[in-house]
């Protein structure tokens, strides 16, 4: 008999904990990771410490566009260990098919040297890119990138550039494929970079 | 991390005797963050909780390692990210303040040479009453998934 009520009591704990499980989500409707719409974006050719880089000869990978500058002292790197830690989750074949490019949104300042070892602390197949004003211009404007250094009483002795900080996946036809918002966990990039790849 | 913290709080308890701001207000989990070799301003983060029954004010933070120290905050504008000074960091009575990234933050300007992993930067924190106190603040490589959580989560 007390057999027969332990065996009803554990299946009575185990449905309890499963259909918490199933019915119980506490905290849903997380932020929205993806922001729409899309602006046009397409190719462009930027100087690298390396030598120029052509979007559009990515090779079949995937690009991931952020937009940025050295000088960023906190949304920058924020972003780029966040794209760091989901592409560590992401297969070696995965990673391969993968191409990270940092675009200056600070010309004046950000030499492509400057750039490389910047971006190169995060990871080493980081691609650091720049251009002449006018080129920064044309780029961020397709790509609906907002960015104004500010004067130096709006963030006391602090050398600040506002910006969009959004990343943007671009497919290797150029196309725009989704822009992520700043602060995507790691996780979250990982699947949004995945359902890229695997997308005919 | 967390020894770290239970550390702090033992170490302003065992000050308490001198009432201020300083000794009522906590500080938990601080980092900086390991920036690239040529960066030229980082960012340290932390929860100030205020354990007095009077709300605090930190008005000023320093520190050795950069010529400037400030405090900031991020301002998210539709997805442009505005960073900006401000005067104070307000600390309420029994409350806190969470500095993390993409918020509020002291900032490290103008670095004399830059910080490697593990190094302890001693930041000098002061509040509206005049009282101070100090907290060795290790810089932390923020690479891992294991980055510092988004606080409120536990």
């Amino acid at each position: 008999m007390s057999e027969r009520l332990l065996i009803t009591v554990i299946a009575v704990l185990v449905s309890l904990v499963i259909g918490l499980g199933l019915f119980w989500h506490p905290d849903t409707a997380p932020a929205p990771v993806v922001v729409t719409p899309l602006p046009p974006g397409g190719d462009f050719t930027l100087q690298s410490a390396d030598g120029p880089v052509t979007l559009g000869n990515s090779r079949g990978k995937l690009s991931l566009l952020y937009f940025g500058y050295t000088y960023c002292p906190d949304i920058c790197p924020t972003t780029l260990s966040a794209l760091t830690a989901g592409m560590a989750l992401l297969t070696p074949e995965e990673r391969a098919r993968l191409a990270v490019f940092f675009i200056s949104v600070d010309p004046q300042r950000d030499t492509v040297e400057h750039l490389k070892t910047y971006v190169e602390f995060f990871d080493p197949g980081f691609v650091g890119v720049t251009g002449s004003p006018a080129e920064i211009a044309g780029v961020t404007a397709r790509y609906g990138v907002f960015y104004q250094a500010q004067p130096a009483e709006m963030a006391g002795a602090a050398y600040v550039v506002d910006h969009s900080a959004e990343t943007f996946i671009v497919g290797p036809d150029t196309r725009l494929l989704a822009r992520m918002a700043h602060g995507t966990p790691p996780d979250q990039v990982a699947a949004l970079i995945r359902q890229y790849l695997n997308q005919p | 991390m967390k020894r770290l913290s239970v550390l702090f709080a033992a170490l302003s308890l065992s000050t308490a005797a001198f009432a201020g701001a300083a000794d009522d207000v906590v500080v938990h989990e601080p980092y900086v963050r390991l920036a690239p070799p040529n960066a030229q301003a980082t960012g340290a983060f932390m929860v100030l909780r205020n354990t007095g029954s009077k709300d605090a004010k930190l008005v000023k933070a320093d520190n050795p390692a950069s010529r400037l120290t400030e405090l900031h905050t991020h301002i998210n504008d539709k997805g442009v990210m505005r960073m900006r000074q401000v005067q104070a960091i307000d600390v309420p009575a029994k409350g806190e303040a969470v500095l993390q990234p993409g918020g509020l933050h002291v900032m490290l300007i103008d670095m004399k040479a830059p910080l490697s992993e593990g190094q302890v930067v001693p930041i000098t924190l002061t509040f509206d009453d005049g009282s101070s106190k100090q907290v060795d603040v290790k810089v932390v490589k923020m690479m891992s998934a294991a980055m510092p959580m988004k606080h409120g989560h536990h």
